[in-house]
């Protein structure tokens, strides 16, 4: 979960540590089911937002 | 009339007394100030209060209504705004010490329109900070005292709004809602909130959080109020792309119209059998149920199967607010609260490929809702899971807070909502149930509102300002 987390930090171009790191540990480890769920979820081909 | 009963009216009450001559524009806006400087050193709902101004402006709407150049509604009325509307020469914050020394230069297109129907506009209101931070009791900034128990957060991030509309420090109020920032804070503390279409009311000069989520729109005493305060701030502003389309109609005239032949869904198996309700909230929402259907609505049970993925099609606001504060927190993070700059920075784990997912799914869940409105010419539901908590009860590392699916849905699809009471918990705390209707058709949201509202006093109740004291 941390080698996750650090390479999804590293990709997004965040640089945290201590406090600020570890709450946002917290609130990424939270949102996983979310994300999960999101991306198990297919949309069919003409599912596309309105211009 | 005593200044404490013109703050217990509601606008439409203030409007009468000063244009039945009752009472003066000045003689309300100074019996406000007067409440406000007795108050709020414990409710917390203004950050600035313009006094000065606010009585220029009073005497300039006397001298006009007794001239007979009458505005309309709002002429004289005292307002307040939530601190990230601008008003050109006034320090605006967003509750923020990123924003400690802003002075805007110019008016939003909300408060032109305000300034242009006679409104007297008494000050800024609290809130939490950005739009999107926790609760705070302290600090420079801090998010205000639920009126019904101190005690108690009033919900946000439009907290100052709310309490002071419901503590009668104003007559009305402006909110902005992302999330649910109006709804919420008019729900737990007993008043009506409106989240209007995408599109209607300009945000021109309106700090932003979100720019496809959102809204601006009025925080009252009662849903006729919240009708006039809407069509004063509603319509087209070249200054705000989103209102290119917006459609105004006239929001009172079939407020009393009534119920009868209103068909509504009920959208009970996300909303009514959640777990997360409170079995209070849940009782005085089926109780305001059978009223309207005594006041001849029909309710049938309605379903969206994507519903359930509206906390994952979240990643839309993570994703804009980063986008919005990306280079204000690479620049100066410390200027930010622990609470809103954790949720600042989660918004850059959110890839292209789900940002992008969520707004598909998005259109799968406005297609399905939409598919609905074919049925029924409105959804109804309880306004909020849970009455007002303690401060100390609210966790701070969320993102979401749980019970944000009773209002995050509705701006992820841009519908017209509004919250108004409908009863109160066992502590004395207000509940409230939530309407939402078709784009632009805010004018049977209201009807139906209304039409529970007439048969009902909850909106009649007033907190207890001798309650208003801490302890320590």
């Amino acid at each position: 979960m941390r080698a996750s987390f650090d390479a999804e930090m590293r990709a997004a171009g965040l640089s945290l540590a201590g406090r600020d790191y570890e709450l946002l540990f917290a609130m990424w480890t939270e949102h996983r089911p979310q994300r999960e769920a999101l991306r198990a979820a297919v949309p069919m081909p003409d599912e596309e937002p309105d211009a | 009339m005593s200044a404490d009963t013109l703050c217990d009216l509601d606008l439409s009450g203030v409007a009468d007394a000063i244009h039945g001559g009752k009472a003066s524009s000045v003689e309300v806006t100074e019996a406000y100030l007067r409440r406000i400087e007795r108050h709020d050193r414990v409710l917390k709902a203004y950050i600035t209060v313009m006094a000065d101004r606010a009585l220029a402006r009073a005497r300039t709407a006397d001298e006009e209504i007794r001239r007979g150049a009458r505005r309309g509604p709002l002429h004289g009325v005292p307002l307040a705004l939530k601190d990230l509307v601008a008003i050109a020469g006034v320090r605006m914050t967003a509750g923020s010490r990123v924003m400690t020394d802003h002075v805007s230069e110019r008016d939003a297109d909300v408060t032109e329109r305000l300034h242009a129907a006679g409104a007297v506009i008494l000050g800024k209101l609290s809130m939490r900070e950005c739009a999107f931070g926790r609760p705070v009791v302290d600090g420079a900034f801090p998010t205000g005292r639920n009126p019904w128990d101190v005690t108690r957060e009033p919900a946000g991030s439009s907290s100052g709004s709310g309490v002071a509309v419901a503590a009668g420090l104003c007559a009305g109020a402006l909110g902005s809602d992302t999330g649910g920032s109006i709804r919420g804070p008019a729900a737990r503390c007993g008043i009506v909130g409106v989240k209007p279409t995408y599109g209607l009311v300009s945000r021109r000069g309106v700090v932003a959080l979100s720019w496809s989520l959102d809204h601006v729109g009025p925080m009252t005493r009662s849903v006729r109020d919240a009708a006039v305060l809407l069509q004063a701030i509603a319509g087209h502003d070249p200054g705000d792309p989103s209102t290119r389309h917006a459609q105004v109609t006239d929001y009172t005239a079939e407020l009393e119209a009534g119920a009868r032949g209103i068909k509504l869904g009920l959208l009970r198996r996300f909303y009514l059998d959640s777990p997360g309700l409170h079995a209070e909230v849940k009782s005085a929402a089926l109780a305001a149920f059978d009223e309207l259907k005594r006041q001849g609505a029909t309710i049938e049970d309605v379903d969206a199967p994507t519903l359930d993925l509206a906390g994952a099609i979240w990643v839309t606001m993570l994703s804009e607010v980063y986008e919005l504060h990306r280079e204000t927190i690479r620049d100066q993070p410390q200027n930010f609260g622990e609470g809103i700059r954790t949720r600042i920075y989660m918004g850059a784990l959110v890839t292209a490929a789900d940002f992008q997912r969520g707004q598909r799914l998005r259109a799968r869940l406005r297609r399905e809702i939409m598919a609905l409105f074919e049925g029924v010419d409105a959804l109804v539901f309880p306004g909020h899971a849970a009455p007002a908590q303690r401060f100390e009860d609210i966790a701070t590392g969320q993102i979401v807070v749980p019970g944000s699916r009773y209002t995050n849905v509705w701006n992820l699809l841009g519908l017209p909502a509004v919250v108004f009471p409908c009863g109160f918990s066992r502590d004395g705390l207000p509940v409230a149930i939530q309407i939402v209707g078709r784009p632009f058709d805010e004018a049977t949201v209201f009807r139906i509102a209304r039409a529970y509202e007439r048969a009902t006093d909850w909106h009649t109740k007033r907190p207890n300002p001798e309650a208003w004291t801490l302890t320590s």
